[in-house]
């Protein structure tokens, strides 16, 4: 059954490159990316990881993945890390959230609404830290001018 | 028209493309640096924020120069930033001459999306029905997310042609698609009534301006990295409104 899911998943992030107009040639690459991403969120959900934790990890994959195809094949970055996160993106969570404050429950709509946030939280923080790793050497000044 | 002119139109033809089709801030001032270097300009600067470009730099020998272009769209077509990186990368690295990147730079801009509009609506719904499936329904609920899912689509693209309003397309697609779900499932078609409302509405997640506002953040574009994220969260908010209205009148 959950070989199945990876095709559904594999599927559906090939149909959202089309929706965003991804380049022919990074299609599948970003495909492939969304089916490692989403199976490493189920894999950590598995091993009872925290969903926010299995969220950041899943993202932090995919997006390092993304940055080393981009060189690779050449195209933005952008390109194969967006299809390659929609799998994360907290969808449910954040249609109970409306869905619980809509009937008048909020602190089911809180908690729900904590929870979204704090794992679209996560997915920034995997791209943050992927893109952390690939520019070393060139942020930008922060603090102190240190190699003055 | 003098060298620098040209370049400059060069400059902020490639940056207005890669800005309007969902380019990160951080990568239109790359670019346009690289570009304006490698035609020799001295003393290159470049601002963008997520509505506008300034250039400004200097011919060897004669005034400066500056100028700006004003960004008003924000569509989202990534082929189109990957095929102006392709032109820029190709300029810097001097295989193209500046007439014929000018050429190709038009012919980028005025080309249409690499997919019809009838593969886009279609794979919104297959991307729909997919994630209704993995957010935890069942298989009856293919379908019905399906098409709700292409109704969404249709609704959001075709109001924002004739009506030229964002978010409001962005409600009145929320507003369809939920209906249509609780429509289809009230006549027995598919069984788990919230899956197939969350797959409809998946192809509207603001997937571009998101991804961005944190590149722009942590790259340093503060202006425009905060100026993302609350379009981000506007488009979030008006898909929320629009998905209440529906299910509060009709669930």
């Amino acid at each position: 059954m959950f070989f199945i899911e990876l095709i559904i998943c594999f599927i559906a992030t090939v149909g959202f490159g089309v929706i965003f107009s991804v380049p022919k040639r990074a299609l599948l690459l970003g495909g492939g990316i969304g089916v490692i991403a989403y199976s490493i969120l189920n894999a950590g959900l598995y091993f009872d990881a925290s969903p926010v934790f299995s969220t950041a990890a899943a993202s932090l994959t995919a997006a390092l993945i993304s940055h080393m195809l981009a060189r690779f094949v050449r195209i933005p970055v952008t390109t194969l890390a967006i299809p390659g996160i929609l799998p994360l993106v907290p969808g449910s969570r954040a249609y109970f959230t409306m869905l619980s404050f809509v009937d008048g429950e909020y602190l089911t709509g809180l908690e729900y609404g904590v929870e979204t946030m704090l794992r679209a939280g996560a997915i920034a923080a995997g791209l943050v830290f992927a893109l952390a790793v690939f520019s070393f050497g060139k942020g930008v000044g922060h603090r102190y001018e240190t190699n003055r | 028209m003098g060298k620098s002119d040209q370049v400059m139109d060069i400059c902020l033809l490639a940056g207005e493309i890669m800005l309007t089709y969902g380019a990160e801030t951080y990568r239109v001032e790359e670019t346009l640096e690289r570009m304006a270097k490698a035609a020799s300009m001295k003393n290159v600067h470049c601002f963008a924020t997520s509505t506008g470009i300034f250039l400004s730099f200097e011919e060897e020998g004669k005034d400066d120069q500056m100028q700006m272009v004003r960004v008003d769209d924000r569509l989202q077509d990534l082929n189109k930033v990957t095929e102006v990186n392709q032109v820029s990368r190709e300029f810097v690295n001097r295989e193209l001459d500046a007439e014929q990147a000018h050429e190709k730079l038009k012919a980028i801009a005025d080309s249409p999306v690499p997919y019809p509009l009838w593969l886009i609506h279609l794979s919104a719904g297959v991307a729909g029905s997919g994630f209704a499936l993995l957010f935890g329904g069942d298989w009856p609920d293919l379908f019905p997310a399906f098409l709700a899912a292409i109704l969404t689509s249709v609704t959001v693209v075709e109001f924002e042609r004739y009506l030229k309003v964002r978010f409001a397309a962005e409600f009145a697609a929320a507003f369809l698609g939920g209906s249509m779900a609780i429509v289809l499932v009230f006549f027995g078609i598919g069984d788990n009534v919230n899956q197939i409302i969350i797959g409809s509405l998946m192809p509207l997640v603001p997937g571009v301006p998101l991804t961005n506002a944190v590149r722009d953040l942590m790259s340093g574009d503060l202006v425009a990295g905060v100026s993302r994220g609350a379009e981000a969260l506007l488009t979030a908010l008006s898909i929320a409104s629009g998905v209440a209205f529906a299910i509060s009148l009709f669930l």
